[in-house]
């Protein structure tokens, strides 16, 4: 089974993703902040991470810039997933080295279509 | 809702679209024609139908009529035809081209993103013979309404993101500041719609060499199924090839059309059959 890692700060949003990743048949762990998703990582690396970008300690891009320098830190499929939706924050992302972008809210196709999109489904 | 609503909404999509709704399957009208019905402030469909038989309204009709067909599409909804077409069916019609000009008709295209897919991924095949053809997208629906929102080519929040990666999305779409999308006006170029029913003849479309018809002919009675294949059929240029969607079979519905010899999966107009009826 694929282990997915949630970094989210909102307890909700890790919640409900939480199911949806579920029921795509991976395992969950969950971090609500960079900082914790990190030290996550550097125990067991995830096959998926589906990150939210505006978090408290860490953010999502700083966090993703310190996954991509660790030692397997370019193994992990990331997915942001995010209120920021324009343009130049998703150019960002990619350029931090993230696979996919989700632009909240989102719903269950939205998730399995993202994951579809970068073979992790 | 009473009989007779249901006896008026199946005889408007048979006369319609051609689709075929047995009664048995009456719940699929509450769910499909809902969101209508509530944008239009009907508490129920009963009075639905009042309205439609007290004022008559064509493009209302319409409207009822295609939602009633029930078709969902999203952005590469069926990736393998797509695929299909751009690497086998379109660079085997170039073969033969003598203007290096083709022509494919997405039939039933609903709100359009069928047809922005196949255009994306011309787009995409650089280094294949395709990208130096014209390629021209003609997509056509029952709906006005569903045709006005293709040729807007302006697409929201959740129908952006099933079926489009992002790198596709920041590619082809230039961002509003509402939160919408739209396609980027260098690919608006490639694609047109248009009104049109298929059961009825199409005789400004002209000639193509890729007819494209995905998740049309299910649901329809048989008859409208032969009028639809035969309307497709005429406007194929000859050995060009026609696709139902992935997993549709084609076979069997018309005479006009056969399998074709030159692409598995693939059907082509049986010239013979014009053929024997003129002898």
């Amino acid at each position: 089974m694929k282990h997915c890692l949630i970094v989210d700060d909102s307890r909700v949003v890790r919640t409900v993703a939480g199911r949806i990743v579920k029921d795509l048949s991976f395992s969950v762990s969950e971090a609500a902040d960079g900082a914790q998703a990190l030290e996550m990582c550097r125990t067991e690396m995830p096959d998926a991470i589906l990150l939210d970008w505006n978090m408290p300690v860490m953010n999502g891009l700083d966090f993703l810039r310190a996954l991509r320098r660790e030692e397997k830190g370019q193994e992990p499929i990331v997915v942001f997933c995010t209120n920021e939706n324009d343009s130049e924050h998703i150019s960002e992302a990619i350029r931090a080295g993230a696979n996919e972008y989700i632009m909240k809210p989102f719903d269950a196709d939205i998730v399995e279509s993202k994951f579809a999109e970068v073979g992790l489904v | 809702m009473q009989e007779t609503t249901f006896n008026e909404l199946a005889d408007l999509a048979l006369r319609q679209s051609g689709q075929s709704i047995p009664a048995s399957k009456s719940y699929l009208m509450e769910a499909r024609l809902s969101t209508i019905a509530r944008r239009e402030n009907f508490a129920t469909l009963d009075d639905l139908v009042h309205c439609l038989k007290a004022r008559p309204n064509p493009r209302f009709e319409q409207e009822v009529a295609a939602a009633l067909t029930g078709k969902s599409t999203s952005f590469f909804g069926d990736r393998e035809l797509l695929d299909k077409i751009v690497g086998q069916a379109l660079p085997k019609r170039l073969e033969y081209s003598k203007t290096g000009r083709l022509r494919v008709w997405c039939a039933g295209v609903s709100t359009g993103q069928e047809a922005w897919s196949l255009a994306i991924l011309l787009r995409e095949a650089v280094g294949s013979p395709l990208a130096n053809a014209e390629i021209e997208i003609i997509g056509t629906d029952l709906s006005t309404l569903c045709i006005e929102t293709a040729k807007q080519g302006v697409y929201g929040h959740f129908d952006v993101q099933k079926g489009l990666s992002i790198h596709r999305l920041m590619t082809n779409f230039d961002r509003h500041d509402n939160g919408d999308w739209s396609v980027k006006p260098d690919l608006q170029k490639q694609v047109s719609f248009r009104r049109h029913n298929l059961l009825e003849p199409a005789r400004d479309l002209g000639q193509f060499d890729i007819v494209m018809c995905c998740n049309v002919l299910n649901g329809l009675a048989k008859g409208a199924q032969q009028q639809v294949v035969e309307t497709l059929s005429a406007h194929l240029l000859p050995d060009a090839f026609l696709f139902a969607g992935t997993g549709e079979d084609l076979q069997g519905i018309s005479p006009s059309i056969k399998p074709s010899r030159a692409l598995r999966g693939a059907f082509e107009r049986d010239i013979s059959v014009k053929k024997t009826e003129a002898a």
